[in-house]
């Protein structure tokens, strides 16, 4: 009786832990807590994975918040640096961080970056009775008096935010960014009010956060940071054909553990790459914001290196890091 | 109009199912919570955040969820002023002054009747008011920047603080630790982490939810242990209710007079319920005069202060909303609920989340009526819930809050900083230094760091700028007057005590 | 009087460490004037200011319970940090039960009551947060339940 009883425990345990160990075959970490962007990342690729047949189960995803994306990082070089069944969500937050050696001792090449498949692409805009018209005017105004325009973004002083404008200046041959004011409110609304009501001369975002802005009219973008102009918004012209040549988008993308083989990163790459070609991603984008960003593979890997290089050379101009 | 289609919106979002349920629930739950002395809004509402985050319901779910019960404790809080002569929570204190001599007179169903309308038309009227009111003010919210915004804290610190305790040195001191506390942990800013003497739990600063748990809800634990619970008062057996229409009839310039004196001191930043319940019963007791019979059961000294409370709470919610700076203990709390949502109030909430402002005040109307159906012919169910003895709803209360802290962090560590949190609430509440400015601290410290360090940017390093634009100006001196006024006012304002028996 | 002085005293040594930490953060920069030092520093300053107000003008001392009482009150703190480190390795049922059971005990003196008190909040409770709002709870130490 006893025994029978100790058997049925036993067979019930090794059911349930076969159970636990093939459903959740996939792993995506969001380094945040639910609702923020790399909480969408996970949710959004993990489901589309599932939808068009690229993993076999639900991909499960876990929320480990702390340090701005740290905890998560260190925690996947630390513990999980060989398993192939591990996603992490990222984006330029994520190399910006690491360029400024925010996750303490981590650097880059202790995990891979498998892609990018969509992007939030970088904007300055002003209030609608501001007198810069373009951002050759702006950046002249700035040449001329560097305390006369205060930039506000949605991250902290030397974040994503607050270098696209200082990239800008120096494309422009402005070499004392140190004398441009910016100050990091909590997010890009914030920073649109800001500058709505007078206290700072432009902000410094991203496009989704401006698009209702722009349609209620109160504000006026300058330029867009990509190559090409985005779709929707054909009115807003790139820095590029400004003569600035500065490109910055907040990719939304996956890193995957730094143990991994390489037939397991191709693996990774080939799906990414599914699922930037399917449907369900365009429509999650167009849904969200987001223009078509996708670099996927070893180019990204390079990309990634060029980007943290640069970023830290500007956070070391300015005085972030030494 | 705007304020239609605005409304459709929010009807729209409120009359889904679960949205409805939740406000029902939430009616029900915040009139128990409101009608059992020990429990007011504000801990109640505080020990049902951590349980409602652990649901997962969405932002306008949680927020129609927990104003439900906020308003529903603003509506109960009557009952036990009224039957037990113990207010069930401070707003409802000058309910008492009339309420239980009317009960005592055999009156109590009358009284329970005529509180309960006009709880429904001053939080209706305050309503209504929110969602007119509001837009414009958010609008008006650009008009501050860094140093206005500085201002605008230091303003809700001084009168509430001003209004909170006799002496003005202790509720200053209450708000220098909450934002003491308010600083521990990581800054956001420069990256350094501040004030943790290394302790890794810490480096995350102090969460509000722990802080305002255990300041409102576990210290209460402590409070009826030294009083084991023994109330002097003696209930009033409730007879049978009906409804008095002539007094009803009688009083309908006293419910919107009061309505709309206890809207303006909800909007006020700080002042808050107990200020508009104490208001309007004393222009009501002016206005009846001597012979209005004022403190021995007069109808319309239970019909001011209940409208005027209610309409309090909604009137609160407007700063809250608009500018995110809260009206009153419980918008404190309520804020505590955005901020958790990651929300943030002002001025592009109502352009940004439409959704949840206008399905907010479309629940609360909704709210209402449910709340006038259960405070009048159903009040009996809540009179025979009174009857819990605090033996049972105290240990209640603290297991809940240890379990609802427990499911949100998985933390012993919080769980003790709770604990440490009582013991301080304690403390304080037998020192006479008020707990919810350094509630308010702990909220508003972060922001009130960052705008300083704004302003300061901006200026270039100029400590005038701060008191540069009129806005900023006139905010000043509405906080230096807010908060040293009750000092040469004490005299006037003293509250009444509880009579005795 | 006392409570009053010896509380703004203990409020003045700990603002004053407060300083000193805040005055070893490095001072702002262009793009943050301040830093991370100035703001706890006149929270400090503002902290000594008022306790010294307390230390200097103290109100009426405030009625404390009795040495008896304050045991009970002490008790009731070990009973509650006990009850927090309890509750993940023993389950949600037994803790519960025992700390309602004394905190209820402590506010009305009764054993019956108490026990009864204990048992029905332990089991009330479990089933409403197990069932009713699906909170994962464990009823008992999870190396029982296999």
């Amino acid at each position: 009786m006893k025994l029978t009883f100790l058997k049925a425990l036993g067979t019930s345990a090794a059911i349930s832990l076969m159970a636990a160990s093939s459903v959740w075959a996939t792993e995506c970490i969001a380094p945040a807590n639910p609702g923020g962007g790399w909480d969408f990342t996970c949710r959004q690729i993990g489901k589309i994975l599932f939808d068009i047949g690229q993993v076999d189960a639900p991909v499960q995803v876990t929320n480990m918040a702390g340090a701005g994306g740290g905890l998560a990082f260190s925690t996947v070089v630390a513990e999980r640096n060989e398993d192939a069944d591990l996603i992490v969500a990222a984006s330029s937050a994520t190399t910006t961080r690491l360029a400024q050696k925010a996750f303490g001792d981590a650097t880059a090449d202790q995990v891979r970056f498998v892609g990018a498949i969509g992007g939030d692409p970088g904007v300055i805009v002003v209030a609608k009775d501001s007198p810069f018209q373009s951002l050759t005017d702006m950046v002249e105004a700035i040449k001329a008096d560097p305390a006369s325009v205060a930039f506000a973004g949605g991250s902290a002083a030397g974040g994503f935010d607050h270098m696209k404008p200082l990239q800008v200046l120096k494309a422009a041959g402005f070499n004392d960014i140190t004398a441009v004011k910016y100050i990091g409110v909590d997010g890009g609304a914030d920073a649109i009010t800001q500058t709505v009501g007078g206290f700072t001369q432009a902000m410094t975002g991203d496009m989704s956060e401006i698009v209702g802005f722009i349609k209620s009219g109160e504000v006026r973008a300058l330029a867009v940071l990509t190559e090409e102009r985005v779709p929707g918004f054909e009115d807003i012209p790139t820095a590029k054909e400004q003569g600035y040549d500065v490109v910055a988008v907040n990719w939304r993308g996956l890193y995957v553990p730094g143990g991994i083989s390489d037939a397991d990163f191709q693996k990774w790459a080939d799906r990414l790459q599914a699922v930037a070609d399917s449907d369900e991603w365009k429509e999650a984008m167009a849904a969200n914001g987001l223009a078509p960003f996708t670099k996927v593979g070893g180019d990204f890997q390079t990309w990634i290196d060029g980007v943290i290089a640069e970023t830290a050379d500007l956070s070391r101009e300015i005085g972030v890091i030494q | 109009m705007e304020l239609f289609s605005n409304l459709a919106l929010g009807f729209g979002v409120a009359l889904s199912p679960l949205t409805l349920f939740l406000a029902v629930v939430g009616c029900f739950l915040g009139t128990i919570i409101g009608a059992l002395p020990g429990l007011g809004p504000s801990n109640g509402v505080a020990i049902l955040i951590p349980i409602t985050f652990s649901l997962g319901l969405d932002a306008t779910a949680a927020l129609v969820l927990l104003t439900s019960v906020y308003y529903g404790a603003m509506y109960g809080g009557r009952i036990s002023s009224i039957l037990l002569n113990i207010p069930g929570d401070e707003p409802a204190m000058m309910t008492t002054l009339d309420g239980y001599p009317m009960a005592k007179n055999g009156r109590a169903g009358d009284a329970l009747v005529i509180s309960g309308v006009a709880s429904f038309v001053g939080a209706l009227l305050a309503t209504l008011a929110l969602a007119l009111v509001a837009p414009y003010l958010a609008r008006i919210a650009y008009k501050f920047g860094p140093a206005e915004y500085f201002a605008l804290y230091a303003l809700a610190f001084a009168t509430l603080g001003g209004m909170a305790s006799n002496n003005q040195a202790k509720a200053a001191l209450a708000s220098f630790i909450g934002l003491g506390i308010a600083l521990i942990g990581l800054d956001n800013n420069s990256g350094f982490t501040r004030f943790t003497g290394g302790n890794l739990h810490l480096s995350d600063g102090v969460d509000f939810l722990v802080a305002i748990v255990g300041l409102f809800a576990v210290s209460e634990v402590f409070v009826f242990i030294e009083t084991h619970g023994k109330s002097s008062a003696v209930g009033v057996k409730l007879g049978k209710v009906t409804v008095p229409w002539k007094d009803l009839w009688e009083t309908r310039w006293t419910m919107l007079r009061s309505s709309a004196v206890g809207f303006i001191a909800g909007v006020l930043p700080g002042a808050g319920a107990s200020l508009g319940s104490f208001m309007t019963y004393m222009m009501e007791k002016g206005i009846a005069g001597e012979n209005g019979g004022f403190g021995s059961g007069a109808i319309k000294g239970v019909a001011a202060p209940e409208a005027g409370n209610n309409a309090a709470a909604g009137g609160a919610l407007v700063p809250m909303l608009t500018l995110g700076v809260p009206g009153s203990g419980t918008t404190a709390v309520l804020l505590a609920v955005l901020m958790t949502l990651n929300i943030t109030p002002g001025p592009t909430l109502f352009s940004d989340r439409p959704d949840v402002v206008w399905g907010l005040i479309a629940s609360l109307l909704i709210a209402n009526f449910v709340l006038l159906a259960m405070n009048v012919p159903m009040v009996k169910v809540f009179v025979k819930i009174l009857m819990v003895p605090p033996a049972v709803l105290l240990p209640a209360v603290t297991m809940i809050s240890f379990v609802g802290i427990y499911s949100l962090s998985g933390s012993y560590f919080d769980l003790v900083l709770m604990i440490a949190f009582g013991v301080m609430g304690y403390a304080f509440r037998k020192m006479d230094i008020p707990t919810v400015p350094v509630i308010l601290g702990i909220l508003l410290g972060y922001q009130m760091e960052n705008n300083l360090r704004h302003a300061m940017t901006l200026s270039g390093g100029e400590w005038t700028y701060l008191f540069s634009s009129p806005i900023a100006a006139v905010l000043w001196i509405a906080a230096f007057l807010g908060f040293f006024a009750p000092v040469f006012l004490r005299r006037y304002l003293k509250k009444p005590q509880l009579i005795e028996d | 009087m006392k409570t009053d002085r010896i509380f703004g005293v203990v409020v003045i040594l700990v603002a004053l460490t407060f300083i000193v930490s805040a005055y070893n953060l490095p001072a702002g920069n262009v793009f943050d004037k301040l830093g991370p030092k100035a703001f706890p520093i006149i929270v400090g300053v503002g902290m000594i200011l008022s306790a010294a107000m307390l230390v200097f003008k103290p109100d009426t001392e405030p009625d404390w319970p009795a040495i008896p009482t304050l045991l009970a009150l002490a008790l009731a703190t070990v009973v509650l940090v006990g009850y927090a480190y309890a509750l993940k390795p023993l389950g949600f049922l037994v803790p519960t039960a025992i700390a309602a059971a004394v905190l209820s005990y402590q506010i009305s003196p009764k054993p019956m009551p108490a026990v009864l008190t204990g048992l029905g909040l332990s089991v009330g409770l479990f089933v409403i947060f197990k069932f009713a709002l699906g909170l994962s709870l464990f009823a008992l130490p999870r190396g029982l339940m296999g």
